[in-house]
Parts: structure tokens; C-alpha cells; sequence
């Protein structure tokens, strides 16, 4: 008989208890009263929508900001400032979300630029974007940066040769050629962005129907004791990232084929 | 007539040109022939803007431009792996610095015609051979009507046998434009093949030479010197 590794009869169980079963303790505790309260509260659909707008523009915001630091990557690489947002990508890896949205909330929460109101952006939908990008960022940024690097610099070289300043050159050839990157860095931060609550619950609060998102709807219900609310909302959720993560890999295999019959 | 003068430049302690110093003139050829990591790549980025020398000058036509940015030296380059861009087709490889107001639409069919190309303008860079990729790279660089060329090994990729096919077609090509050219390679042969003039790299300086036979013997030397 075949020995078997030590890794098999490790992981195999474990990985069944600890990331399968929870999974599956949520979607078997889905009750159809669970669902009718769930759909039929208009807060809920709130979530949904503010979850899903601003997780789209956190992450957009984060591919744009990803994209500046590629630059500077690319063109200014011994600069201070390229120096400083590279160490400040790997800070948030560690930090407790919570302190990020406290950080926020002291940076962005009172009367400033004389546009805000006493708590500044504080409580706000922008706030909740803010919050989202504050920790989704550094995984776009490194997800671009990292494909940025595998970019022939000849490449930028021989455009400039031909013209081309350093942001028509990043233009015309970087940005075209990290076009998968930024694909990949966007869905991530979606994704990361949709999972928040600690730093969004901080700095956008929870305030139902205006700042509150999926995750933040989940905690509340728990809290009032609607478990069947809370457990319908997290089945939702768990659909929405499988969605996610199928998209991806689909993408993934797509691009891989048309790369093989190009 | 492109010129260096007294170019100098090290990397940390390393001092890899040590006073360079040549001269090419419209419709000359001049083959730089060196061992690897004499430094050859070095000058032509300095020339071409990608760095900046330590001291020393560049002049095209009379023009000091050691302080311009490559994108204003109008200097043609084609590198060693042919650089060509992977996500356009060779149509708009070669077309490439139309949109910065450089060559002309009558310069593009003009290269086209005379590297043979016309088949294989649809094409990506990925889907042509050695040969075609360094033509390419060769008729994007000229179309873009530089005042000079700069070419580092730019056929190290071709097989031999369709070297001797190449290097002749890029002899009368660059030779048709009356420019400077200078065309960096550590092959002997080649040099031969494409040169009008020689000059050799050997610690540091460049030194003009008569024949690449002779560069070759004194490579030849120098390899056996350091132990290769
Ligand atoms: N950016 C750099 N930083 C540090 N050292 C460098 C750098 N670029 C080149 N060098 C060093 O300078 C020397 C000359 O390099 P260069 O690439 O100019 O040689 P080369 O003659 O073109 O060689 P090859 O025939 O292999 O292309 C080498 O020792 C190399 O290691
Ligand atoms: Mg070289």
C-alpha cells in the first residue's frame, strides 16, 4: 500500500472542518422565512446597492492611484515619494482595519475645506469609498506593479526613441501592456472592497439605508437577533464571491487560450 | 556627422568608459566591435539619452544634445532583442512615430517596400521570425526619419544562414539614407558583412581600426588574455 503524507491526512480534514464546513453551516441554515423577511427589507436592497456602487468605485479609485504608483515605479524608482508609497503598501497588511478607519475618521471626520459639514466626510458614501480603497489599494497597486516589472524596459526605450515623453510612452505601450493587470487589480479590489467592514463601519458608520453595505447589514442583524436575516444576507454574500472568484478564473483561462491560438 | 567626445562613465566603482570618443559621418557605416561587457551597450544609451554620461558630449550636425531627453534627439535605435511592441501590429510598429509628428506616411511604404514587408504588416510581432523581427524593428526605426542610427546587435536572434540574406539588405537600406550610422556587434563577421568603417572597444576608449580582421585579431588576443 501507499504510504500516505502526513500533508494528506493534515490537510484534508482540516481543510474540510475549518474553511468548508462554516461555509456550508451558513448556506445550510437558510430558511425560506429567513428569505422572505430578508428580500423583502428595503434596507437590505439599500446594502446591496450602496455595497456593490461603492466597491465599484473603491475600486476604480484603486486602479487609478495603482496605476500613479506603476508610474513612479517605472520613471522614478530612486525617488523619496516612490520610496515612501512603496514601504506604505505593505503598512496595511498588519494594521487592524479598525485603526485605518479611525485614521480616516481623524483625517476626514470634522469641518475641512469648508465643504463638509461638523463631521467632515465622516458618515457619507464617500466616506465608505474612502475606507474601502484605504485597504484595497496596496493589492492593486501591488498587483500592477508586479506585472509593470516583468515589462521590457527596452520596450520604453525604443518608444521614447521614437518620440514618445515618459506618460505618452506609458500611454501608448505600459498601460496597453498591463491591460490584464489592471483587470486583475480592479476584480481584487472589488472583492477586497465588498469584504470590508471594520475600517468602513469606523469612518462610514452603519447608518441603515444610507452608509450601511452587506457586511455591515449582517452585523446588525445579528445584533438585533434576526439570525435568519443575517444568515440569508451572508448566503448572499458568499454568492457574490463565488461569483467573483469564478469571473476571475474563467478570465484567467479565456485569455489563456486566446494567448495560445494567437 | 555624429561626434562623442571624451564621454566618460562608471556605475558605483566601475569605470566602463573611460574618454570615448568618435566620429561618424552621413552615409558611413561604422561597425563597434567589442567583447561582451566592454561596454558597447553603455555608450549607445548614452547616446541615445537613456543615460547619462559622467561627463564628456554628443553632437549630431553640429548640435550639442547631451542634455536632451531621448524623445528629442531624433536618434533611430534598434535594440538587441529587436524591441518590437507585442500588443500592435508590424503596420503599426512601424507607423509608431507618425504620431509624434515623426516621418511620413510615403517614409512608412518606402521601408515597407525595401525590407519586404508587405505581407506581414497584419501581423503580431509574436507571429514573424527572427529575420522579420529585426526588419521590423529596423523599418520602424527608419521611418521615423532620424537624424542618426544607433543598431546593438540588432541581428543576434537571426540564424546564420539568413544573416547573410539580412545584413546586405540592411547595408543598402541604411546606406540608401546617407545618415550616421553606428552598428554595435561582437561578431567579426557581421561586421565585415555590413561596415563601411571599423572601430574597436578595448578598455574603455574606442579606437577606429582598418578591417574587422584586425579587430578580431586583437579581441582574439584580449579573450586569451583575460582566461576565456
Ligand atoms: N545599469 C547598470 N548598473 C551597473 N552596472 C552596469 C549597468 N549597465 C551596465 N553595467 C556594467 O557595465 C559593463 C558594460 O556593460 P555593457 O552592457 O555596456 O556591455 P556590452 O559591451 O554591451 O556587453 P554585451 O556584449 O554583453 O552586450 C558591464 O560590466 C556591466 O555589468
Ligand atoms: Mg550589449
Amino acid at each position: 500500500m501507499r504510504k500516505v503524507s502526513i500533508w494528506e491526512v493534515l490537510f484534508v480534514p482540516l481543510f474540510f472542518l475549518l474553511i468548508f464546513y462554516p461555509i456550508l453551516a451558513i448556506l445550510g441554515n437558510v430558511t425560506l422565512d429567513g428569505m422572505a423577511k430578508t428580500f423583502g427589507d428595503p434596507v437590505f436592497w439599500d446594502a446591496v446597492k450602496n455595497t456593490l456602487g461603492t466597491a465599484f468605485c473603491a475600486a476604480l479609485l484603486g486602479v487609478l492611484m495603482a496605476l500613479g504608483f506603476a508610474y513612479f515605479y517605472i520613471f522614478h524608482p530612486g525617488t523619496v515619494i516612490y520610496r515612501i508609497a512603496d514601504f506604505m503598501n505593505d503598512l496595511p497588511i498588519a494594521l487592524p482595519h479598525t485603526v485605518a478607519g479611525l485614521a480616516l475618521l481623524l483625517a476626514f471626520g470634522r469641518n475641512m475645506f469648508g465643504f463638509a459639514g461638523p463631521t467632515g466626510l465622516a458618515f457619507t458614501l464617500v466616506a465608505v469609498i474612502l475606507a474601502m480603497f484605504f485597504v484595497s489599494y496596496p493589492l492593486a497597486a501591488r498587483t500592477i506593479a508586479s506585472s509593470a516589472e516583468e515589462i521590457d524596459r527596452e520596450l520604453i526605450n525604443v518608444a521614447r526613441s521614437l518620440g514618445d515623453s515618459p506618460p505618452r510612452a506609458y500611454r501608448r505601450i505600459v498601460i496597453p501592456l498591463l491591460g490584464e493587470a489592471i483587470f486583475s487589480a480592479f476584480v481584487l479590489g472589488f472583492s477586497r472592497s465588498l469584504s470590508e467592514f471594520a475600517a468602513v463601519i469606523m469612518f462610514g458608520g452603519n447608518v441603515p439605508g444610507m452608509t450601511m453595505v452587506l457586511a455591515s447589514y449582517v452585523f446588525t442583524k445579528v445584533e438585533e437577533g434576526e439570525v435568519s436575516m443575517a444568515v440569508t444576507a451572508s448566503a448572499f454574500c458568499i454568492l457574490l464571491s463565488l461569483l467573483l472568484v469564478l469571473f476571475l478564473r474563467l478570465e484567467v483561462k479565456f485569455r489563456a487560450r486566446s494567448k495560445r491560438t494567437a | 556627422m555624429l561626434e562623442a567626445r571624451e564621454l566618460h562613465k562608471s556605475f558605483d566603482d566601475r569605470h566602463v568608459l573611460k574618454g570615448v570618443t568618435f566620429g561618424v559621418g552621413p552615409g558611413e557605416i561604422r561597425v563597434l566591435i567589442g567583447l561582451n561587457g566592454c561596454g558597447k551597450t553603455t555608450l549607445q544609451r548614452i547616446i541615445t539619452g537613456i543615460l547619462e554620461p559622467d561627463s564628456g558630449s554628443i553632437r549630431i550636425g553640429g548640435e550639442e544634445i547631451t542634455a536632451l531627453p531621448p524623445e528629442e534627439r531624433q536618434l533611430g535605435y534598434v535594440p538587441q532583442n529587436t524591441g518590437l511592441f507585442p500588443h500592435l501590429s508590424v503596420r503599426e510598429n512601424i507607423l509608431y512615430s507618425l504620431k509624434n509628428g515623426r516621418g511620413s506616411v510615403e517614409s512608412f511604404h518606402g521601408m515597407v517596400e525595401l525590407l519586404g514587408l508587405e505581407t506581414y504588416l497584419d501581423l503580431k510581432p509574436k507571429q514573424l521570425s527572427g529575420g522579420y523581427r529585426s526588419r521590423v524593428s529596423l523599418a520602424r526605426a527608419l521611418a521615423s526619419s532620424p537624424r542618426a542610427m544607433l543598431l546593438d546587435e540588432p541581428i543576434t536572434e537571426v540564424d546564420r544562414a539568413k544573416k547573410e540574406f539580412v545584413l546586405p539588405l540592411f547595408r543598402e537600406t541604411l546606406l540608401g539614407l546617407k545618415i550616421p550610422v553606428l552598428y554595435i556587434t561582437h561578431d567579426p563577421w557581421e561586421a565585415g558583412e555590413i561596415g563601411t568603417s571599423f572601430s574597436i572597444m578595448k578598455g574603455g576608449v574606442m579606437s577606429p581600426i582598418s578591417s574587422p580582421e584586425e579587430a578580431f585579431a586583437v579581441i582574439r588576443q584580449e579573450a586569451r588574455d583575460s582566461g576565456e
